[in-house]
């Protein structure tokens, strides 16, 4: 679907396409018909094409509306504790070819939460074994 | 918008007319909305440019190409490439985009086709006023959303002054005096009281007096 929506008043006289600053518009006239066209990379959204149009035929606000287009879809890695989606499976990839390493592994497939909460977890365990260094003067 | 307007065409052909090659490089954005710096006002441009006109030899040969932002330097250094051959560049660009272009094309000339003129509003087809000034410390808040930097003669704060007269500046009849205006839409929305106390000095340090300002940002994550 084009961003740029003209309603059933156009009768192409080609006035949004004489006024598009951005050349944005353009038309073909093939032997028996006439087509206008859109280009919405080039469109600053002036909006001198909706201004000009002596039909009132131009549907601006679909330029400033817009819609959502799907870009790009990739699975996800959830947290193994409580299934918050954390990264993409694709990034991970690509931080574990970069740190030559498994990030699943590294991060333990966890949430940031809670990373932190098995943090804390594993020093708890650490005391409970009597296996830690002592607590500077002041640390709580 | 930045606002630019045309710059006299002789003083654009004086700039080129040593060159054989030259790229005229539009602007899709503020330019391009005020139609003076587009793609179809650089290609114009060049079509202008290109005719015999009151050049000692032949003209140059333009090409144009329009660029969606002159002023963002990644962009124009990934994505503008200017044709082989070029020998130098004019810029339909704001002053930003001209200083960009020369930045990134440093080995080319570049010039600017356009005097960039104003910050300005579109008021209604084809007429665009100026009303700001990026003073850096905005004031409208207390002034009914009418800028006294910009739309003020004399940039008073504690107007209006003895030039105005009827609601016009005293600089012309066809300038409107912009503290009437402040007060005439304070006094409708009953909130004149608010521009009543004397303004303070105002800190123009955040203005052009502390040299050229920079801004530094990241995009908010929500």
């Amino acid at each position: 679907m084009s961003f740029f929506q003209v309603n059933g008043k156009c009768n192409g006289c080609l006035a949004c396409v004489q006024n598009c600053p951005a050349s944005a518009l353009k038309y073909n006239d093939h032997p028996q018909s006439r087509t206008i066209q859109h280009n919405m990379a080039l469109c600053a959204r002036c909006g001198n094409c909706w201004r000009v149009c002596p039909q009132d035929a131009v549907e601006f606000k679909s330029l400033l509306a817009g819609t959502w287009d799907e870009v790009a879809n990739f699975d996800l890695v959830h947290c193994r504790m409580c299934d918050e989606p954390i990264y993409t499976k694709a990034l991970g990839k690509t931080v574990a070819n970069k740190l030559e390493g498994n990030i699943d592994k590294a991060l333990g497939q966890l949430c940031p939460e809670h990373r932190q909460v098995l943090s804390m977890a594993s020093w708890r365990k650490q005391f409970d074994n009597g296996d830690h260094q002592p607590l500077k003067e002041g640390c709580k | 918008m930045i606002v630019g307007k045309l710059k006299p065409v002789e003083e654009i052909i004086a700039f080129v007319s040593n060159y054989k090659k030259v790229a005229v490089l539009g602007c899709g954005g503020c330019v391009s909305v005020c139609l003076t710096g587009g793609d179809r006002e650089a290609r114009a441009l060049a079509c202008e440019l290109g005719q015999q006109g009151p050049y000692p030899q032949a003209p140059p040969e333009f090409t144009a190409l329009t660029i969606e932002r002159q002023c963002e330097r990644d962009m124009v250094e990934s994505f503008l490439e200017i044709p082989a051959g070029t020998e130098a560049i004019l810029s339909t660009a704001c002053g930003a985009g001209v200083q960009m272009a020369a930045d990134v094309f440093g080995h080319l000339p570049v010039m600017p086709a356009l005097n960039t003129t104003f910050l300005g509003a579109f008021d209604g087809p084809g007429l665009w006023r100026e009303n700001c000034r990026g003073c850096g410390d905005c004031v409208l808040g207390i002034t009914g959303g009418l800028c006294p930097v910009a739309r003020c003669s004399k940039q008073l704060f504690n107007g209006p002054c003895g030039g105005s007269s009827g609601g016009k500046c005293e600089i012309s009849d066809n300038v409107d005096c912009v503290w009437q205006l402040i007060i005439e839409r304070l006094k409708e929305r009953g909130r004149l009281s608010e521009c009543m106390a004397m303004f303070p000095v105002k800190n123009w340090s955040k203005d052009r007096g502390g040299g050229p300002r920079k801004m530094t940002k990241t995009a908010n994550q929500f």
